[in-house]
């Protein structure tokens, strides 16, 4: 991660009447990464990423793309990105294809035979060549990522890109991901609510509530293992784990606790000779769902509009 | 810019709807002609000798120019009108039939009325239904100033409204020459100092063009209220609703000076040449100057507000 970020979002703020849907955000992005943009809804995930892409002025603060300020050089800037905002909305009447080219012609030097080579990365080869209007969504999701890829971009951003795709499309739909990531260098951020979908697909995650940034982590972090453990007394059990020098966590009937593999046995040989009753000795994978409701207390709709 | 100009055309030409709109103007056409054709066989030959009618125009005009009222520019024309009547009786040229196939091929003022109402529709939607489609998150995300984006649309526009007419243009000659016979006679207009014979095609053209200046802003207004409120049947209605409104508002307004600064004023530039004016104390320059004024204002309406807006849809 030693690497330059190819984004930058600095103090980035966008202010719509008295409301500040987003605050002061600070951001960076790096090559080969995939980092998820997680918040509940009316966080305004949707608005910060409009404002990356140019939908959105922002009110205040700016946008960094491969060193080229938007504000400074839109056209330079923007050259760089790769859009997919929330469903690729295409041209119905137009084939595919067409579709392709007419987006191509909006960016610099790209090819015919570059559009060739997207269409097969994407597998849309067999019906590039029929009406949009017939396409199921996941061909449409493709013909989306298919037209982000045009000008090989070193930086691609996906609103809500899993919508409405069943879960194989899903899956195809992570793989490209990951491919494109790793081969080629490009800096991926997926704006999702469906956390188990970051979850699987991301290296770093940045949540934000209320238009501010709240926390930003790698996914490795998440990695840490942890034990559920349930046994009778449970006061005792409490006590011992202390003793021990874990820090228990009740959760349901018992405790989860932060240990390694080697210092389970161990535990275990406590508990029975001090003779309590063991129910449950558990890995416990803290999900990312978890993670998210305890960052943002709940996860309820952002209160906004109080603020 | 061309690129751009070239992705609306192709756009614009997938819609099965522009070629529908595309034969429709071509239907009309040859239905005007064929009817025209149609109540001409009705009505009975027996035709009045063409001098006896030029000597009662000559008359009446003649009277006309004793009115000691008449304004400077009706004289001019009256008395261009007496040179040609006068011109037509010596030499015994006989005026053009109002059923030749000449005649048709001039009067291609009717071409720009038909042009009006169909350019309006693409004018309208051009920017609105790329709001209503949700495409113009695709096309706004692109590394291409927003401007840059409004004006191949804009142009394209134009340009649909420059071929619809050509193409109308296009079927009133086929169809003339099929369902008219030539006339007998010849059209001769007073120049100045002499009078001479007028080219057909020329002539045709030109009320063409005159008749184009009524697209251009028709156009242009519902590309204006299309890209502020981003709803095609509202401008689409309102354009129509100003077009055809437009002749009665200045009806109401003619007595007072402010009629000479309003759009519908103007629009009808071929009222020069068919010599009915509402409004009489006008002049070909100052209806250009009036009409380019409210362009620049529409189009900068369009520009402002689509550029700044936030894309939230």
């Amino acid at each position: 991660m030693g690497n330059k970020p190819v984004v930058e979002l600095k103090n980035l703020s966008k202010t719509i009447g008295k409301k500040k849907i987003v605050d002061n955000l600070n951001l960076a992005l790096y090559p080969g990464q995939i980092t998820g943009f997680l918040g509940p809804n009316g966080a305004g995930k949707t608005t910060t990423i409009r404002m990356m892409v140019g939908l959105m002025e922002p009110s205040s603060g700016d946008v960094i793309i491969d060193g080229i300020s938007l504000a400074d050089d839109f056209e330079g800037g923007l050259s760089k990105v790769g859009v997919i905002v929330e469903n690729p909305e295409m041209y119905k009447y137009m084939s595919g294809y067409k579709n392709l080219v007419h987006f191509a012609r909006m960016h610099e030097a790209v090819t015919k035979e570059r559009i060739d080579e997207v269409v097969h990365q994407v597998g849309m080869q067999n019906r590039i060549h029929e009406k949009v209007s017939t396409y199921s969504l996941g061909m449409r999701q493709r013909l989306g990522l298919a037209q982000a890829l045009l000008h090989r971009p070193k930086f691609l951003i996906l609103d809500e890109p899993t919508n409405g795709l069943d879960p194989a499309g899903i899956r195809e739909f992570r793989m490209h991901l990951r491919d494109i990531a790793e081969k080629e260098g490009v800096s991926v951020f997926v704006s999702s609510h469906m956390l188990s979908e970051i979850e699987l697909m991301c290296d770093r995650i940045a949540v934000i509530q209320n238009g501010k940034l709240i926390d930003i982590r790698e996914m490795s972090g998440m990695q840490e293992s942890h034990y559920y453990i349930e046994a009778l007394p449970r006061d005792a059990t409490e006590a011992l784990l202390k003793e021990e020098g874990f820090t228990a966590e009740s959760h349901q009937n018992g405790f989860i606790i932060n240990a390694e593999k080697e210092q389970i046995p161990a535990l275990i040989q406590q508990f029975t000779l001090q003779k309590q009753q063991i129910f449950a000795v558990q890995p416990y994978r803290k999900t990312l769902e978890d993670e998210f409701l305890e960052m943002t207390g709940g996860g309820q709709i952002a209160e906004a509009h109080t603020k | 810019m061309l690129k751009l100009i070239q992705n609306e055309w192709m756009k614009l030409w997938s819609k099965k709807g522009t070629w529908v709109m595309t034969g429709l103007l071509a239907v009309f056409i040859v239905g005007m002609f064929g009817l025209t054709k149609w109540i001409e066989t009705k009505k009975d030959s027996s035709e009045q000798d063409w001098k006896v009618s030029v000597q009662e125009e000559l008359a009446y005009t003649k009277e006309q120019l004793a009115m000691p009222t008449l304004a400077t520019n009706e004289r001019k024309r009256l008395e261009g009108n007496e040179k040609v009547y006068e011109h037509q009786l010596a030499n015994s040229i006989e005026p053009l039939d109002s059923n030749s196939r000449e005649r048709m091929i001039m009067d291609s003022a009717g071409i720009g009325s038909v042009v009006v109402l169909l350019v309006v529709i693409v004018a309208a939607g051009i920017v609105a239904s790329e709001f209503s489609q949700g495409t113009i998150k695709m096309l706004l995300s692109r590394p291409v100033k927003r401007w840059k984006i409004l004006t191949s649309k804009y142009v394209t526009v134009i340009l649909f409204g420059v071929v619809l007419m050509l193409v109308g243009f296009g079927v009133s000659i086929i169809s003339a020459y099929v369902i008219f016979q030539s006339g007998s006679g010849q059209e001769l207009v007073w120049n100045g100092k002499e009078v001479v014979e007028v080219s057909v095609w020329g002539r045709g053209l030109y009320i063409l063009l005159l008749s184009f200046a009524n697209v251009f802003v028709t156009a242009t207004f519902a590309f204006m209220i299309g890209s502020v409120f981003r709803s095609s049947s509202m401008a689409i209605g309102l354009s129509l609703f100003s077009y055809f409104m437009g002749n009665t508002v200045v009806m109401l307004l003619s007595k007072y000076e402010v009629v000479k600064y309003i759009v519908f004023t103007h629009m009808d530039l071929t009222m020069y040449e068919s010599n009915f004016r509402i409004v009489e104390d006008i002049t070909m320059p100052f209806s250009l100057a009036v009409l380019a004024v409210y362009l620049i204002m529409f189009l900068l309406i369009s520009y402002t507000t689509f550029m700044k807006r936030d894309i939230t849809a």
